[in-house]
Order: C-alpha cells, then sequence, then structure tokens
C-alpha cells in the first residue's frame, strides 16, 4: 500500500487551504402590515427564488380534519377572485414560473422560481395566491378524492405502508404525528371547502407571516417590490397561528408490529420511537451522533448490514426534527430471508451506540462531513432561502446557521455519546415490519426482541371499489 | 431572457482521457463527473445487469484504496458522490469543497488504473446481493415497479441491446464472475474510453497538472471503441403491441410506449416541448382534461428516454381513477396525442412551454453537478461538450409545426406499445401479449 503501482500514485493528496465560507447575509425588514420581508443577495444567481411562508402548518389541524391543510395548499391555486384556475395557472406558465404551496408540520409556504426580469409579476400572482384565494367547492372535492385515491396508492407500497405503521405505532391516538400529515382516510372524506377555508385562516395573516427572497438583488428592491405586492393586505387578527403538538409516545415498552403482505421478496424495516423537537440545546451533538449512526455511507448501520452483510441496498438512521418530537427511527429494506438477521442486527446497532463511546475517528468523521458539506447544501437561491424559512418557522435566531459549523466542530466524542444516551432508546421502541409474515414470523419470536402482533389484513386493493371518483 | 454561457476547455491527454474544464468561482466547491463510454448496452447474453454490478465493484476499493474507503475519505471532506449506470453510458461523480479536488482526482484515477489489484471474491458477492436488493427495492416490491423492463422489452427487438433492463436479471447477476470483472474492466475502463469534467472554484492550471500526474500513465486500450454492430431499428414498430399485468397494484395504470428518433435528433427536442404542452403543468393538455375536466385520471406523464443506438422511446403513463372505464381513458389520452399531432399548439400555448423549459433548464445549470454531468455527457455520446450551451437555443426555435410534425411521426396507431396493469382481485383478463 505504499509504493507506486506504475500506473497510479500510491501517496495519498493532502488538502489545499479552504476557501472561507460563511452563510450568506440577509437583511429583515417589515412592512405596515407586520409583514416580515428577509432578502439575501446571491450574486451571479439570476433565478430568484421567493418564498411566502405561514407559521402552522399540517400538525395544526383539528383531530377530526387532519389533512386539512395539506389539501388547502393543493386547493390555492384553484383560482382566485382575479383568475379562475386555468387563467391563473396559465398567467403562471406565461412567466415561466411554477407557483406551488407545500405543506409541512409546522408551516405552509408558497414559493415561486423565475428569473429576474419576470420576478415582480411572478411574485404578483402569489399574492394573489395567499390573499384572495376562492376554493371552488367543485374542485376542492375533486382534490379531496384524488388524496383518498393517493391514500390507497399508499397502503399497496410497502415504503409507504412502512412509514405509516410505524407513526401510528409510535405515536399515542392524541397526537397528531400519529398519522401522515394529509390525514386518514376517515379524516380526509369528511374534507370540503369550509374546512379548508379554516386551515387557512389559522395563520394566514400578514402579521404573522414572512416573505424571503434570494438571487442576484441587482437592481431588485425586495422592500419596495414587497411593499407593491403585499402592503395592501390586511393583517387578520383572528388568526389563531401555531400551537403546541402533542407527540406523546404510544408506549415505552418494546413491542413488533407485522404487517403481512403475502410473497413480499423484501421486508421494510422501522425501528424507532418518538424523537426530538427542532429547538434543543444539544441539536449539533445529535446532529454528529445520528450521522455516525446512520447516515454517512460508513455509518454503523449501513457498513454492517450493506457492506459487510450485503441484506440491503442502504440502511440508515435519523431524528425527522419539528416543533415537537418527530420520530426517531431506524430504517432499512431487507431481502425476506435475513430479515430477523437484519433486525437483530439494527438492534445491536441502537445498543451499541449507547452503551460505549464512539470512537475519535468516527466522531471527526461526522463532524467533518456536516461541516464541509455544510456550503454545498447552499449552492443555489432556493437552498439558502429554504433554511432560512425554517429558522422564521422554529423560531430559532437570525445567528442560527452563521454559527452552525463552530457549533459542530465543537462536539466531542463526550457530547456524541452522551447525546445518544440522551435520545436512542432501543428498550422503548417499535420495530415495525412490512413483509412476508409467514416467512420470518418462527425466527422472529424465536429471536425474542418483544411482544408481536401482526396485521394480516384482507387485500391492499379491496378498498378500491369504495372509493368514487363522483 | 438570455441563457446562461458556460465556458469551458477541452483537450485530451497523450492517453486519451478527455478533460474538459469550466471555472466558477461563485462558491468555494468543485463538480467532478467521469463519464465512461460503456452501459448495459454492452453486456453480453446472460449476462444482463453486469455494467450496474460492475459500478458497485468500482467503489470496493483499488491498488491505494481500501473497501468503502472511496466513499468514506469524500464524505469525511464533506463531499457527496454517486455512481449511475444507463443503458448507453456509466458515470461516477462527487462534489467536494474545492480546496479537496486532489484528492477525489487521485481517488478516481487510482480505480480507473487499478481496480483490479483489490477485487477480491468476497467482495463481488457483497456487492451481488446489495445489487438483488437494490432490483427488489427499486423493481420487484414496488407496485408497477417493472413498467421499466417491460417498456424497454416491448419497444427494442430481443437481439437489440436496449431490448433489457440496467438492472438484469436475478439468474444473471448470479452467474457474474470475477473473470467477469476482469474483462469488463479490462475492455471499457481505459482512459480513452473516458471523460472527466471538472467544473467549479478550480485554477486550470493546477486541474491539468493534477489529471497529468494521476491519470497521465494509465494505459489506453488501443482496442476500444467496442464494436456494437447495426443497431439501426425501423422508424415505426410497424404494428401495434398490447401487454396487460395483473398484480397487486392498487388502481389500474395505462402505460405507452413509441419508438421516438435518436438522442440529438431535432425531432426529440420537438418531442420536448411536446411533454411539456402535454403535461408540463396543471395547465397542460392531459392534465387538464384527463385530471381536471373528465377526472378520469389520478394523474399523466410523458417523456422521452434519450438514447443514441438505433432509436429512442418517448413512453408515458396515465393511473385511472377508481370505476373509470379504461378504454375511456385510453381514448382520451390518445385523442390529445392525435390533436397535438394535427394541430400546432397555439403561440400562446407554445409560447407557456418555452418559458417553463426556459427556467427548467437555468435552474438545473445552476448546480456544479448537472452541469459537470452535462458537459461529459456531450463528450460522451455528442464528441462536443459546447451542446451544454446549444440546447436551451435550439428548445427555444423549435417552431409549433415541428412540434406537430414531430408528433405525427411518433405518435401513431402502428408505433405504440399499450401496457395495461390491473389490480389482481378485480381483474377479469389474464395476463396477454398480443402483436
Amino acid at each position: 500500500m505504499s509504493v507506486d503501482s506504475g500506473t497510479t500514485v500510491a501517496k495519498r493528496p493532502v488538502a489545499g487551504e479552504p476557501r472561507p465560507y460563511t452563510f450568506p447575509a440577509f437583511t429583515r425588514t417589515h412592512l405596515d402590515n407586520g409583514l416580515a420581508v428577509i432578502a439575501v443577495d446571491l450574486p451571479g444567481r439570476s433565478l430568484l427564488s421567493g418564498v411566502l411562508v405561514m407559521l402552522g402548518g399540517a400538525a395544526d389541524d383539528p383531530d377530526d380534519e387532519a389533512g386539512a391543510t395539506v389539501l388547502m395548499g393543493r386547493a390555492l391555486s384553484e383560482g382566485t377572485e382575479l383568475h379562475d384556475a386555468v387563467a391563473f395557472v396559465e398567467a403562471t406558465e406565461r412567466l415561466g414560473a411554477s407557483i406551488h404551496a407545500e405543506v409541512g408540520w409546522d408551516s405552509v409556504s408558497i414559493s415561486v422560481e423565475v428569473p429576474a426580469a419576470r420576478f415582480p409579476a411572478a411574485l404578483g400572482l402569489a399574492a394573489e395566491m395567499a390573499e384572495l384565494p376562492t376554493f371552488p367547492a367543485g374542485d376542492v372535492e375533486r382534490l379531496r378524492d384524488e388524496r383518498l385515491n393517493d391514500l390507497l396508492q399508499a397502503r399497496a407500497d410497502p415504503r409507504r405502508r412502512a412509514e405509516d405503521a410505524f407513526i401510528e405505532t409510535i405515536y399515542a391516538p392524541s397526537s397528531p404525528y400519529r398519522h401522515s400529515a394529509a390525514g386518514t382516510r376517515e379524516t380526509v372524506e369528511r374534507l370540503g371547502p369550509a374546512e379548508v377555508r379554516a386551515a387557512r385562516s389559522r395563520g394566514f395573516d400578514p402579521g404573522s407571516m414572512t416573505l424571503l427572497v434570494g438571487g442576484d438583488l441587482t437592481g431588485v428592491d425586495v422592500h419596495e417590490l414587497a411593499a407593491a405586492r403585499f402592503g395592501d393586505w390586511r393583517p387578520d387578527p383572528a388568526a389563531a397561528g401555531s400551537g403546541l403538538v402533542d407527540a406523546a409516545a404510544a408506549s415505552r415498552e418494546r413491542r413488533i408490529r407485522v404487517v403481512h403482505r403475502p410473497g413480499a421478496v423484501q421486508t421494510e424495516i422501522r425501528i424507532g420511537h418518538p424523537g426530538l423537537a427542532r429547538r434543543i440545546p444539544d441539536f449539533h451533538a445529535v446532529a454528529v451522533m445520528s450521522t455516525l449512526l446512520g447516515g454517512l455511507f460508513n455509518s454503523r448501520l449501513n457498513r454492517r448490514l450493506r457492506e459487510e452483510k450485503g441484506y440491503t441496498y442502504g440502511a440508515s438512521a435519523g431524528f425527522d426534527l419539528r416543533r415537537s418530537a418527530g420520530p426517531f427511527s431506524a430504517r432499512a429494506a431487507v431481502n425476506t430471508d435475513v430479515t430477523v438477521p437484519a433486525v437483530v442486527d439494527m438492534m445491536a446497532e441502537l445498543e451499541r451506540i449507547r452503551t460505549s463511546p464512539p470512537s475519535e475517528a468516527e466522531v471527526r468523521a461526522a463532524r467533518d462531513f456536516l461541516i464541509g458539506v455544510f456550503p454545498l447544501r447552499f449552492e443555489t437561491p432556493d437552498a439558502v432561502i429554504g433554511s432560512l424559512s425554517s429558522l422564521v418557522v422554529q423560531g430559532l435566531p437570525d445567528d442560527e446557521l452563521a454559527r452552525y459549523r463552530p457549533a459542530v466542530e465543537g462536539v466531542d466524542v463526550d457530547a456524541a455519546f452522551e447525546a445518544a444516551r440522551a435520545h436512542v432508546r432501543p428498550q422503548e421502541a417499535a420495530i415495525v415490519l412490512v413483509g412476508d409474515a409467514d416467512a420470518f414470523l418462527p425466527a422472529l419470536e424465536a429471536a425474542d426482541l418483544g411482544p408481536i402482533t401482526v396485521d394480516r389484513e384482507g387485500p391492499t386493493s379491496s378498498e378500491a371499489s369504495d372509493v368514487d371518483a363522483a | 431572457m438570455a441563457g446562461l454561457t458556460i465556458d469551458f476547455t477541452d483537450e485530451r491527454l497523450p492517453n486519451g482521457l478527455r478533460l474538459v474544464i469550466a471555472e466558477d468561482h461563485a462558491a468555494p466547491v468543485v463538480a467532478i463527473n467521469i463519464w465512461y463510454g460503456v452501459g448495459s448496452k454492452h453486456e453480453v447474453p446472460g449476462k444482463t445487469g453486469f455494467a450496474h454490478l460492475f459500478e458497485h465493484v468500482m467503489f470496493q476499493g483499488s491498488a491505494h484504496v481500501a473497501k468503502a474507503e472511496h466513499i468514506g475519505l469524500i464524505q469525511e471532506v464533506g463531499g457527496t458522490m454517486n455512481g449511475t449506470t444507463w443503458l448507453d453510458r456509466t458515470n461516477y461523480f462527487e462534489t467536494v469543497p474545492s480546496h479537496q479536488l486532489e484528492l477525489v482526482l487521485w481517488l478516481e484515477a487510482d480505480r480507473m488504473g487499478t481496480l483490479l489489484e483489490a477485487l477480491s471474491q468476497e467482495n463481488l458477492d457483497n456487492q451481488r446481493e446489495v445489487v438483488k436488493n437494490e432490483k427488489r427495492w427499486s423493481y420487484d416490491n414496488r407496485p408497477y415497479g417493472s413498467w421499466v423492463e417491460r417498456i424497454l422489452a416491448g419497444s427494442y427487438p430481443a437481439e437489440h441491446p436496449y431490448h433489457h433492463s440496467t438492472i438484469g436479471s436475478m439468474a444473471d447477476l448470479d452467474a457474474a464472475s470475477l473473470d467477469d470483472v476482469r474483462a469488463f474492466f479490462r475492455t471499457h475502463y481505459a482512459p480513452n474510453n473516458a471523460v472527466l469534467s471538472v467544473v467549479g472554484d478550480v485554477d486550470p492550471g493546477q486541474v491539468r497538472a493534477w489529471v497529468d500526474g494521476y491519470f497521465g500513465r494509465i494505459p489506453a486500450n488501443p482496442a476500444l471503441p467496442v464494436d456494437l454492430g447495426d443497431l439501426s431499428l425501423p422508424p415505426t414498430f410497424g404494428g401495434e403491441r398490447r401487454e396487460t399485468v395483473v398484480e397487486q397494484v392498487p388502481l389500474p395504470r395505462i402505460y405507452w410506449a413509441f419508438r421516438a428518433p435518436v438522442f440529438g435528433d431535432p425531432r426529440l427536442d420537438a418531442l420536448e416541448l411536446a411533454g411539456q404542452i402535454l403535461v408540463g403543468g396543471k395547465g397542460s393538455r392531459l392534465h387538464r382534461r384527463l385530471v381536471r375536466d373528465e377526472q378520469l385520471a389520478q394523474d399523466v406523464s410523458l417523456f422521452s428516454l434519450g438514447l443514441i443506438g438505433g432509436a429512442s422511446v418517448t413512453a408515458g403513463w396515465a393511473t385511472a381513477r377508481p370505476g373509470v372505464d379504461l378504454n375511456r381513458l385510453e381514448a382520451a389520452y390518445w385523442e390529445e396525442l392525435q390533436r397535438l399531432a394535427t394541430e400546432p399548439p397555439s403561440d400562446d400555448e407554445l409560447a407557456r412551454a418555452k418559458a417553463l423549459t426556459e427556467t427548467d433548464e437555468l435552474g438545473a445549470l445552476q448546480r456544479v453537478e448537472e452541469r459537470a454531468d452535462r458537459l461529459s455527457m456531450y463528450a460522451t455520446l455528442f464528441d462536443d461538450p459546447g451542446v451544454v450551451n446549444e440546447i436551451l437555443p435550439r428548445y427555444l426555435t423549435v417552431t409549433a409545426e415541428q412540434i406537430r410534425d414531430a408528433c405525427r411521426d411518433v405518435f401513431r396507431a402502428d408505433n405504440r406499445f399499450v401496457l395495461t396493469y390491473l389490480p389482481a382481485e378485480t381483474a377479469t383478463a389474464d395476463t396477454e401479449a398480443a402483436a
């Protein structure tokens, strides 16, 4: 390993001097109606990216109207008081703009990305969509039926089935995190224009919203532009905004749930429990720990399950950080006949991460990855704007991104180990398996990992005939 | 609106390695992308899926790099990487902070020059299992997951190398041996079969010095290029083809495939715009009619798989809403294709399609990784990386009549392959395959 082979060079290069990188600076102003306006100048980036973000999202749906905010997001472009749906979409397309709304657990975002010259006009259409949507009944109902059909597709897709079964298993019935943000069949069937309007009015108030604009702002006065497009929008003091989210666990006991899919050639594995909220003091230590556990290619999970055993195309683990505690999960899809050995290996890694400290080299690899990849994440305006928008949504300080790299640099072995001991709890984990139960149940019972329940439901498409397009 | 022009240099080392460099100092980042002129079309009978399995072996170490260390080193410097295999080519790419470029060049050179020195049965067996799980995950355990395999098999004759997909068959993967790896490497993985593009925050003189130093001693393979024979095909299928698959799918879905001009043919540019008009957004014709107005479909799609050997495939699908008469869905989709094959689109429709295409292209080219990929692609497939600057102008000068004519040539009843997936419980027909 030390001499040149004749065709290549044995000696590894040493890195050059890193070019300094700082997260782009931004300015924040406010319109008279309270709308916050954040501008980021990114010279040379001729596509401008704009996002109008509302605080509050799918987690704020009433229990019996779960999915209302997601449906609202889809229905926002179905016409405004100035344009019907077709005229509206044609107007956006003439600008080469795709204006779309995205709904997450904690926010609703209306995004637009378009060459700079067309940005003022496109932002005007985004404002129209935010302020004056009409939510025609026929269109809302069509979108609701599309969502019901999508739920059918989700049950038939092993990946989506596993996600749904996992969150339904780990969260208490009182938590909205127990189901997908798009709601369940029972709740979505109830949704119509009234619920969609209510979802919008929960947060669409300029006094609590933020507009973010990024790209090459030469000749663009973002505040003036925002004032021209959003200045007449009246605040809505009745908007409830976002509140606390119940993220209670269903159980603190280890248990196993198997969803039987006869003949499945792979088993989708999810192992975990309610995890963490985004606003936590040890965020950076958690990032380093979860990266070495299940983020990197050479993470403990991927190395063992893929590169040593060949059980899977990829194994990973991580925390979905939300306003309240989103799920922590370890995940893999493995060939059916190694289901139980794979689960045993995954459980072993979840134990090991909290029983003995990681090595210095592992912590360094994870830290260096997070620090090094940081500038790569922010090559384009939409990525910069997206990260700033999540600061706003999660109520984080303005310097959060600027201090990210030094904070990660400061995570040592003790901090990473402490994060694992505090936040990875295999003894409380649910193990959810979607696959051919008949092929692995005896071995699963013999492995004695916890009490097992098996869902042996009817054929996945049997409900299809219940959904009518009308 | 003027597009973005990418300035680049284009040169060859004495051993045939083509080097393309494009500077961009906007961010402290560099992307490199190596395209090898080898894809699944070079697989021999009984060895389908091998080019892709080989791609996995490329991450298992070389003379001076241990198994999985390539990816480990890249990630430890904060980089991202991957490799992909397609019918016409295989590529390997990394994006790293710019002061780490030399490491990446060294890693790529080491495996180009010395892969076989680290080859072991254990690593081959391990990656064979990984790839079989990739096939299960991406194809076999996924609703409608066999569509790519079926579309290719239905669109190309059995003796044509595009007849099979890149993932291959389980039996052929099982049959892959160390000798196959050695032979494949010695034939295809040579500097004169590769294009290396380096895009980003770099000093071109320094890049040349490093590339010379690390790649310069790797010998060319004088036996290249491999002759695949005549891949040409008739311009149409010459008759309608149909296949019905009964599977565990929740909703029926109809796929269409059409024989289309080769990648690079201007008619494929026109078909790209046709795709924008037909399915490019909520204002597109198929979305508006099938999803919105008549509510026959849950979703619609149309796209081309651009290939250089004989013919491309233009394909699309529509997922039926529950209870919808599939004949009605098929007829409505077909009518919209025929309408565009008969009448040119309106000026407004064409202008909208071009505006959306322009934003898409500018968006994609913002990223150094995409620029490096495209420079290598155009150099590999068309011997001209400069095509990267011609694509958007080509799209923007397509005329309404060219769109109609391209649709007329491709969307023909004697040039369609209709593949229908039916849910197992509600299906009445058995699997059939008619000419």
